[in-house]
């Protein structure tokens, strides 16, 4: 099962870049994507997917990716469909509703789409190609200006990376009231709604309580290695090496370039 | 040296008393094991050696620190290192490297001295392979060396653990018992936490505690010389020791204090001998 924060070994170039351009570069590429014009948009997209499957993410990963959001993709593009650009003629409309649908529409709702998958495509690039303790080394790195303004940017850096380390503990600990419960006989095929919700509560309740108990044990061992609040030193040593800088130059002239292109198709 | 002196703890102010008056010395270097029965207060006593509880009455003193004074905590911290019995509640990083080198982050050493000592605790625990590896993907017995490692890497002169074996196979156990008597060797000294009286034996002394209380202190010998107290506690015996016993109480002139098959082979062929006379 793909879940964001699954990193993956491999040597590729994206894989070697700095994390912190790595993520100033998709900080950039999310806000660019939403305001480019279509053309661009499909562009950016489509060297997006190529960037992801270059450094060895498969198409059944990036697709693992989508299946969660199904839902909400298939809802973001029938509301466009239906209720976006009508500038053409309608060549179908739904009886009693009214809905029609339109190519205008259908062109504004793939694109909506469109962008929307090039976000999670730059999403799984990033996570996949960056090692946690990188990401969250490049993460203190900018908000290290924080520091000035009081903000515990290193205490907010370690929490960020304890959630991410116990993420497969809570669903871990799912899955161990779950085979408890079957092993005991409890099984919900054919059960109302009623039931459900009840097994929902006890499931819930249960991964909580393991979770504070967990917290708990973790807060005295943090205590037992002498772990304070406030700056640590760190074993992630971040170095901007020659090929982040072609890269850094590279991708500051591709901006320069997207954002001439976009204000002359505007 | 560690020095308890009559340590008092309750956990809740209208609770019993989890230790009642413990007086202890731990030598530099020394091995010792702290066994008893289940609620006797081990895990409460080894808690107090890196001023993780303090006592409610008495004073613990690591090296001439004392635990009550907030300001040598870290200090105490790095001197007395700490196992845990569950190593998933110890692992904080993702990887074992990044693990390993979360006592040093928080002793604040330059990045260089960290990557040195993370690399040196893992071929003292014998698993540099593992380094870049993810904790979650490691067995049972890993994770102990994990934790240990995590330990080392602040380079204690103490080390406790609790109950270090605990649910390993033999193979695993005997591992982690070889990289004990490793680090004792080396000069580290070891609090050792165990319900196994055989892995107890193995040690330069034993205590004994019951009910909160320092029940018997002293050479493996010494120990097994009260057997009696010892089943008296609930302590589970060796099966050797258990035959001997057997032996015993059928009329055989047999020694009890016997923990190895070779002294009971010994003692069965003196028998023979007897026997045969």
């Amino acid at each position: 099962m793909y879940h964001t924060g699954s990193f993956v070994k491999g040597s590729s170039l994206f894989h070697n870049l700095d994390p912190r351009l790595k993520l100033a570069t998709t900080v950039c590429f999310s806000v660019l994507i939403l305001w480019v014009k279509p053309p661009l948009a499909l562009f950016m997209g489509l060297a997006v997917l190529l960037a992801a499957l270059v450094s060895g993410i498969r198409w059944r990963t990036i697709a693992a990716a989508f299946k969660p959001l199904l839902f909400f993709i298939l809802l973001i593009f029938f509301v466009h469909v239906f209720f976006g650009e009508k500038d053409s003629e309608p060549l179908m409309q739904i009886p009693v509703l009214g809905w029609h649908w339109s190519p205008a529409g259908l062109r504004e709702a793939f694109f909506v789409v469109w962008r929307f998958l090039s976000l999670i495509i730059a999403a799984v690039l990033l996570t996949m190609t960056t090692a946690p303790s990188h990401m969250i080394a490049a993460i203190k790195y900018f908000l290290r200006p924080l520091k000035l303004v009081r903000v515990p940017v290193d205490d907010i850096a370690f929490m960020i990376s304890l959630a991410l380390r116990f993420m497969p503990f809570l669903l871990a600990e799912k899955e161990r009231i779950d085979i408890a419960q079957k092993a005991r006989g409890y099984h919900l095929s054919g059960a109302g709604i009623a039931p459900r919700i009840k097994s929902f509560l006890f499931l819930t309740l249960n991964v909580l309580l393991g979770v504070f108990r967990r917290a708990d044990e973790l807060s005295l061992a943090m205590e037992a290695r002498n772990y304070q609040r406030g700056p640590r030193a760190s074993f992630t040593e971040l170095k901007f090496v020659s090929v982040d800088y072609l890269a850094a130059i590279l991708l500051l002239f591709s901006l320069f370039i997207f954002v001439a292109f976009n204000l002359r198709l505007s | 040296m560690i020095i308890f002196d009559d340590v008092h703890y309750r956990y809740e102010p209208e609770g019993v008393d989890a230790l009642r008056g413990v007086s202890l010395q731990i030598n530099d270097g020394e091995h010792l094991a702290l066994i008893g029965p289940n609620g006797c207060g081990k895990t409460t006593l080894i808690r107090h050696l890196n001023a993780l509880l303090l006592p409610a009455a008495g004073k613990v003193t690591i090296d001439d620190l004392h635990t009550e004074n907030k300001k040598h905590h870290p200090e105490i911290r790095s001197r007395v290192g700490m196992v845990f019995q569950n190593p998933d509640s110890q692992i904080v990083g993702m990887t074992v490297e990044e693990d390993v080198a979360f006592c040093p982050e928080n002793m604040r050493l330059p990045t260089a001295e960290i990557k040195q000592r993370v690399a040196e605790s893992l071929d003292r625990v014998g698993i540099p392979e593992l380094a870049g590896r993810n904790v979650e993907n490691l067995s049972g017995g890993e994770k102990r060396l994990v934790a240990i490692a995590g330990v080392l890497a602040m380079r204690p002169r103490y080390i406790a653990l609790d109950e270090p074996t605990a649910f390993l196979d033999p193979a695993a156990a005997k591992r982690i018992l070889n990289i004990i008597d490793q680090l004792h060797a080396e000069g580290v000294g070891i609090i050792h936490i165990t319900h196994n009286i055989t892995e107890a034996a193995l040690t330069q002394r034993i205590v004994v505690l019951n009910e909160g209380r320092v029940n018997l202190a002293g050479s493996v010998k010494e120990i097994f010389a009260q057997i009696g107290m010892l089943k008296q506690i609930g302590m589970p015996l060796p099966q050797i020791t258990e035959l001997m016993l057997k032996m015993q109480a059928s009329g055989l002139p047999v020694r009890t204090d016997i923990i190895d098959l070779e002294d009971a082979l010994e003692q069965i062929r003196l028998l023979a001998e007897k026997s045969k006379d």
